[in-house]
């Protein structure tokens, strides 16, 4: 991913590296997905399935899991402190990229996206199999704490951020965005009782990240659409948010490791939250 | 409470444990592509389209005998999710046959018992759509059953 210029080419690698390296044992390639019986249908040879709802969330409050709950899911995909987690998904990555975030909050640096996810797996007709992968549990030292304050925002610090006129990122669709709609295209509604968007915010739709191939688009690309058009500048402080976290874990993913944002947060709330929430501020254009 | 076909099938995923339900589900799913229209089929009503809450399109495809037995016939585009495609399959077989009274009269909730409980989510909410689009067009048929017997009074 080097000749793509992002500011670290090291979290990306291509369906072409992953084929390469199916029998790595330092390497734990990890399946999440919105479809739920997706990876039972076929997957990538020796890869594992992470949830985003049952593996990754608690299944009681709206938050995720503690240290040994993940250190505990982590062995039992046969995951390690020291082992390099390759994640790749459907929906251009969503899930994946959730995922690898969730990762980070809990201080696994050791990660990485299959550029292009399941789509372009399969469009380049590569083997998927049904086979359940055999390998040894791994030894994970939970860590203390979860790093909730570096990388992820809850709703005082978006409001905060909005009061602050510091920088907002919406990446849900134009129609969301605008209040028109309460749901995305194609999806349910999701129980959000008020439309609009984070007073500030501006616009950047996740899609606009990536290419017909779900591939993320190059560094001078992203580059037009994050800061020439949207106006960010690096070094900024980001909040990103959509409507439950997912569309904006890719984003957030874009700004952290392709542009090298160093301070980027997760919204994770998003607007399931912020447009329920009594006494919330809302825009709406 | 449910017609017999879809019952003994609500009965056999509700005898299996999860690993189990979920590989009949996944060969659901696999059925689903099947039960496209063939060459040569008619139908009295046809209805494909793509609607907001389904990620593709979906073709509805009824035909109903003399005997008032209807027999479906759903095409989905390639995105619609696997839970989707499996009960896709499932309703083909469990409502053939069944007058278009009867369609109406399905209630939804037998879903959960074959899906399970913790794979009915929000963002899983299509498995019901297409139960929603069978109805929809034996609706439709049943409104144009009326209104011809209107004309022919």
């Amino acid at each position: 991913m080097s000749e793509k210029n992002y500011a670290f080419p090291e979290a990306l690698v291509s369906t072409e590296w992953v084929a390469g390296h199916l029998a790595d044992p330092h390497l734990r390639i990890v399946e999440s997905n919105e479809d739920i019986l997706l990876y039972d249908t076929g997957h990538i040879q020796g890869s594992v399935h992470i949830d985003w709802r049952s593996d990754l969330q608690d299944q009681t409050i709206r938050d995720y899991i503690n240290p040994q709950q993940f250190a505990a899911l982590c062995e039992r995909n046969g995951i390690s402190n020291d082992t390099t987690v390759i994640f790749y998904g459907d929906k251009s990555n969503w899930w994946a990229c959730y995922a690898l975030w969730v990762f980070r909050l809990f201080g696994h640096t050791k990660v990485k996206i299959m550029d292009g996810g399941r789509e372009k797996w399969v469009a380049e007709q590569r083997h998927l199999t049904r086979a359940v992968p055999h390998f040894v549990h791994g030894h994970y030292t939970p860590p203390e704490t979860r790093s909730d304050s570096e990388i992820r925002a809850f709703y005082d610090q978006a409001l905060a951020q909005s009061r602050a006129g510091m920088a907002l990122i919406d990446v849900r669709s134009p129609a969301e965005f605008r209040g028109e709609v309460t749901h995305m295209p194609e999806y349910p509604q999701e129980g959000v009782l008020r439309g609009g968007h984070i007073p500030g915010a501006a616009s950047v739709p996740w899609k606009m990240a990536v290419k017909d191939d779900s591939t993320f688009k190059d560094i001078s690309e992203l580059r037009q659409i994050y800061e020439d058009e949207a106006g960010l500048k690096p070094g900024q402080d980001v909040v990103a948010y959509c409507r439950i976290g997912e569309r904006s874990s890719h984003t957030w993913f874009v700004l952290t490791y392709l542009l090298g944002y160093k301070k980027v947060r997760n919204y994770d709330g998003s607007w399931t939250e912020w447009g329920n929430r009594v006494g919330a501020p809302i825009e709406r254009s | 409470m449910y017609p017999e076909k879809l019952n003994q099938i609500i009965d056999l995923f509700e005898s299996l444990p999860d690993a189990e339900k979920r590989e009949l589900l996944i060969s659901y799913a696999s059925a689903a592509m099947k039960q496209g229209p063939r060459d040569g089929d008619a139908f009295d009503l046809e209805d494909e389209r793509k609607d907001e809450e389904c990620t593709d399109t979906v073709g509805v495809f009824l035909q109903v005998s003399p005997q008032r037995a209807c027999a479906f016939r759903i095409k989905l585009g390639p995105q619609v999710q696997t839970l989707t495609k499996a009960m896709t399959a499932i309703l083909c077989k469990g409502l053939e046959g069944l007058s278009p009274e009867q369609i109406m009269e399905v209630p939804a909730d037998f879903v959960p018992k074959i899906v399970g409980a913790d794979l009915v989510r929000q963002r899983s909410q299509t498995v019901y759509y297409i139960l929603t689009r069978m109805k929809g067009i034996a609706r439709v048929w049943l409104n144009r059953e009326r209104a011809s017997a209107q004309l022919s009074l």
